[in-house]
């Protein structure tokens, strides 16, 4: 009997593209991806004119106080990440939905953090004139570009065991910053208003 | 192929942010479109006598010169100065006392400007063949009209920002043709009027520190 050398694998279901592709496109993709996300939000924030203003929610005194609450909300959903992690890798005792529990209060952090980046971009754009600005816009867009690249490393099987971790906790690292000089800056600053 | 939920997530993230920039920019050329129907029956006429004598080709670069220009608001409440550099255009909208704002944007073609600041503050104008800029600027929902001629150094728009015992001091200064000037500096946030510049050098002593104020240019 002829084998179709086409034929998916039994046992390790391979990606479509790494029979032919070489290894290093599975990185080399998300990085690329990363990179573009990345690099096109800043230049988007240092081209487009700040609008200074953008849509606004019923119920809150300004803008930056909802960014500011999004945000956090965001960041109290991404505190789940490395612990339903470590519950995924065995590390810590966990319940059955701890797999649920990482992919959907990530996906929510995501998306509740996606108006936040948007209504910056729009209305502020790409800012230096101040240390923690700086850093904001550049990790606040680097955020994004990471995020993008540990999105799509997920749709690879076999990759190293540290790969994943890593990029993940990359991922939480910068948007732990970004909150710290943005919505902690504002509470601080503002008071922690509505 | 093997997982889509990744890509969905990153599908659903991009069409949430594409739902948000078009809210954002058609709720934003609405307002902008209907304010600027409001003040464009008194420019138009204006623009049309004042282009017949230059040639119509020769816009941007030439038409918005660079230059900077000075004037108070029609009411006599603020002063406001507007620096042009290459198409681009910053200007500073001042009472004196604790409001101000900073605002830009691009000069067209046509030598219209559209600057946009904090807080939803918006300038609308048109340079008058590089002798003035007429317009209207809104800041904290009041609007003013208001003309600014050209302004020769050491009239026009000045700025310091420093931080004097970890407090953060911006200072803007518009300095007008008859030697007044109208300043306001802002202490973290806390504006209250500015002492004034020494014209020539730009320097200023602001809480006891010495500090130089510089022509703003966008």
């Amino acid at each position: 009997m002829t084998v179709d050398p086409n034929a998916a694998t039994q046992g390790f279901p391979g990606p479509g593209p790494a029979p032919r592709g070489p290894r290093p496109a599975r990185y080399l993709v998300p990085a690329l991806v990363a990179a573009a996300v990345a690099l096109g939000l800043g230049a988007y924030g240092r081209v487009h004119d700040p609008a200074g203003t953008a849509f606004n929610l019923a119920g809150f005194s300004s803008t930056g106080a909802v960014k500011s609450w999004l945000a956090s909300a965001a960041m109290l959903l991404a505190l789940a990440q490395p612990v339903s992690a470590l519950m995924l890798y065995g590390k810590l005792p966990g319940p059955a939905w701890a797999g649920g529990l990482h992919r959907w209060s990530g996906r929510a952090a995501f998306l509740i953090a996606v108006p936040v980046a948007v209504h910056c971009l729009y209305a502020l754009g790409w800012q230096t004139y101040e240390t923690r600005v700086m850093w904001h816009s550049v990790l606040g867009c680097f955020f994004f570009g990471a995020f993008s690249a540990k999105m799509l490393l997920l749709r690879w099987e076999r990759l190293p065991g540290w790969l994943l971790p890593l990029v993940g906790g990359l991922v939480f690292a910068v948007l732990t910053v970004v909150w710290l000089t943005s919505a902690l800056w504002f509470f601080r600053t503002f008071g922690v208003t509505t | 192929m093997k997982r889509p939920g990744p890509l969905l997530t990153l599908l659903a993230g991009l069409v949430l942010a594409a739902f948000l920039l078009t809210l954002n920019a058609t709720t934003g050329t609405r307002s902008a479109s209907s304010s600027y129907q409001e003040q464009s029956p008194s420019p138009a006429p204006v623009r049309s006598s004042q282009a017949s004598p230059t040639p119509a080709p020769t816009p941007s670069r030439s038409g918005a010169a660079d230059a900077d220009y000075a004037g108070r608001t029609d009411d006599d409440a603020a002063a406001i100065a507007v620096s042009v550099r290459g198409g681009r255009a910053i200007a500073y909208f001042c009472d004196g006392r604790t409001r101000e704002s900073w605002l830009k944007g691009d000069v067209e073609d046509d030598g219209t400007l559209r600057l946009t600041g904090e807080h939803g503050a918006k300038l609308e104008g048109t340079l008058e063949d590089g002798k003035g800029i007429d317009g209207t600027v809104e800041v904290d929902g009041t609007r003013h009209a208001f003309a600014a001629d050209r302004a020769k150094k050491p009239s026009g728009l000045w700025r310091a920002t420093a931080t004097v015992r970890s407090a953060k001091i911006d200072g803007g200064w518009i300095v007008l043709k008859d030697g007044s000037q109208v300043g306001v500096v802002t202490r973290d946030g806390e504006p209250s009027p500015a002492p004034r510049i020494d014209p020539e050098t730009g320097a200023v002593t602001v809480d006891g520190q010495r500090l130089t104020a510089r022509p703003v240019t966008p």
